[in-house]
């Protein structure tokens, strides 16, 4: 039972030391939101247009304030790639594995990875679905492939 | 106003560049600088401008203002630590030559040395290992992205898609560039590469290979500014830079992964007074093959054909219409970020590039990218007649 719990745990693609130092971090509120199952990501507090995760100050009306919203985990494959290098005790995986960046409904793009392994690159355009991956004590945002 | 025009390099000094662990930033910078005095004609007293880089990072031994005093320096009215990542060699030419100009030095050595290379470990490693865990980086680590190949895959497959370039165009750069190493005996890689060659060697992150990737090495280059008649054997002068420094956002409705720079390259050739047609070689900062062929495209140096097409059918090559990165740049040459394309410039324009000497090579492109494509810097070199 403790093993099943242990592995349960464990995220099949990286070791848990790279899993984000979230105390402090200038994205936690990503990391907060993706605790409770849900996708934050910023936007401008006055014209409402998404900002990168380290932005700041809004390039589109200069507003210095920032706010993180709930998105729709939803969004399409930008840029896809398989991996194939895997770094002793970094990458736990055994097999090639799949870096996506995802443009987000919500106009945002963000780089992951898959929640389960695959050997299939997704093609740019695909629709794809988000949940999490649980990396040490922290969850991740993953693409889901097989629920669209 | 100074005539900026007259400055010119007028020396340089390379250490060998080293596969294996070994050598500190500071030793190597010491090498290539005395090397680089002795090639001018001077003497440490006689430089009286200093502008160091270094990799970016922090790393306790990174070269820094202390190489004035750790380098055997005295007297110095300029002296200054440069860093924007990559473009960092062309923002030190930059900033020696305006100097110069203005005068505030008459005589500026330049110098970056690096030392990634360490003890038990491959350079892949080294760089899986950096990144840290947190902001942004954190999170794209979290997600598999380590070290700079698989970032550089995501671009090129984006790229691709976007341009209709087939991949085959990424081989095209890469036995392109071992073409010209072979003439080159300070090249790191110098054995024949054909596309089978290519094909057989292991994919990292797709479609990159290996061999689609630059070798980093330790090593230190040193170059020596005056606009003195009298110092420097040879003189090459240095005709005009540009700078621009994109940011594109990670947003929808517009590309992230490339686009911008055209600006620095646009500068560079009005100040100097030449056009795209008048470039006999462009030196190219190429950490992958992709983006070779991006910065082509991007600085609209290969005319109305598309830069996929004209890497293909071996434009870039000996012999082509514009021979690019003739010493086998960072793939096949070696990788010493922004030192790798002005030290095969100043080679080649002085004539001494042995058996990949470009015949009549007068006038070059220098360029230097930094970041994901972020900054990128030109230069037009000529020799002076």
């Amino acid at each position: 039972m403790t093993a099943l719990t242990t592995s349960a745990r464990q995220d099949w693609l990286l070791e848990p030391a790279l899993a984000p130092a979230v105390d402090g971090d200038a994205i936690r509120p990503l990391y907060d939101a993706a605790a409770r199952g849900e996708l934050a990501l910023p936007f401008c507090a006055d014209c409402e247009l998404p900002l990168e995760l380290e932005q700041q100050t809004c390039d589109g009306c200069g507003h210095a304030e920032r706010l993180w919203r709930q998105v729709d985990p939803r969004g399409i494959v930008h840029a896809a790639t398989m991996m194939h290098r895997r770094e002793a005790g970094l990458v736990r995986a055994t097999d090639p594995y799949v870096i996506v960046d995802v443009e987000m409904d919500s106009g945002h793009r963000i780089v992951m990875t898959t929640l389960t392994p695959t050997d299939a690159t997704p093609r740019i355009g695909t629709a794809v679905r988000i949940g999490f991956r649980r990396l040490g004590d922290v969850a991740i945002p993953a693409v889901n492939l097989e629920t669209e | 106003m100074s005539d900026r025009s007259s400055v010119a390099i007028v020396g340089m000094g390379m250490t060998p560049m080293s596969l294996t662990p070994g050598g500190t930033p500071l030793l190597l910078a010491c090498q290539a600088t005395a090397a680089a005095l002795a090639d001018a004609g001077i003497e440490h007293g006689d430089v009286d401008g200093l502008l160091v880089g270094s990799s970016q990072g922090v790393r306790p031994d990174r070269l820094g203002v202390g190489f004035a005093a750790q380098g055997g320096f005295g007297n110095l009215r300029l002296l200054e630590h440069i860093e924007i990542k990559g473009a960092t060699t062309i923002a030190m030419l930059q900033r020696a030559r305006d100097a110069i100009a203005m005068g505030e030095a008459a005589t500026v050595a330049c110098v970056f040395a690096d030392a990634p290379l360490v003890a038990g470990k491959g350079s892949g490693s080294t760089y899986a290992h950096s990144g840290g865990n947190v902001g942004v980086r954190g999170l794209e680590r979290a997600s598999g992205l380590l070290g700079s190949v698989p970032t550089y895959a995501l671009m090129t497959q984006r790229w691709l898609h976007v341009t209709g370039t087939p991949a085959d165009a990424l081989c095209a750069v890469a036995t392109t560039a071992r073409r010209w190493a072979t003439g080159n005996p300070g090249a790191v890689y110098r054995e024949p590469l054909d596309s089978d060659g290519y094909a057989a060697s292991p994919m990292i992150a797709e479609p990159l290979r290996l061999l689609d990737c630059a070798r980093p090495v330790n090593g230190a280059v040193a170059v020596v500014l005056s606009r003195r008649e009298s110092v420097g054997a040879t003189r090459l002068r240095i005709l005009g830079t540009g700078r621009d420094h994109p940011v594109r956002r990670r947003r929808a409705d517009a590309e992230s992964w490339f686009g911008g720079g055209r600006r620095a390259v646009d500068d560079a050739l009005a100040e100097a007074g030449v056009t795209r047609g008048d470039l006999d070689i462009a030196e190219l900062y190429d950490p992958f093959s992709i983006v070779t062929l991006a910065l082509l495209d991007e600085y609209r140096l290969t005319g109305d054909v598309p830069a996929g097409a004209f890497m293909l059918d071996g434009q870039a090559a000996p012999g082509g219409a514009l021979p690019i990165n003739t010493g086998g740049g960072q793939l096949s040459g070696f990788y010493l970020q922004g030192m790798t394309p002005l030290a095969e410039a100043v080679i080649q324009l002085r004539g001494a590039g042995g058996d990949r000497q470009v015949p009549d090579a007068t006038v070059a492109l220098v360029g230097g990218i930094g970041g994901r494509m972020d900054h990128h810097a030109a230069l037009v070199l000529e020799r002076a007649a």
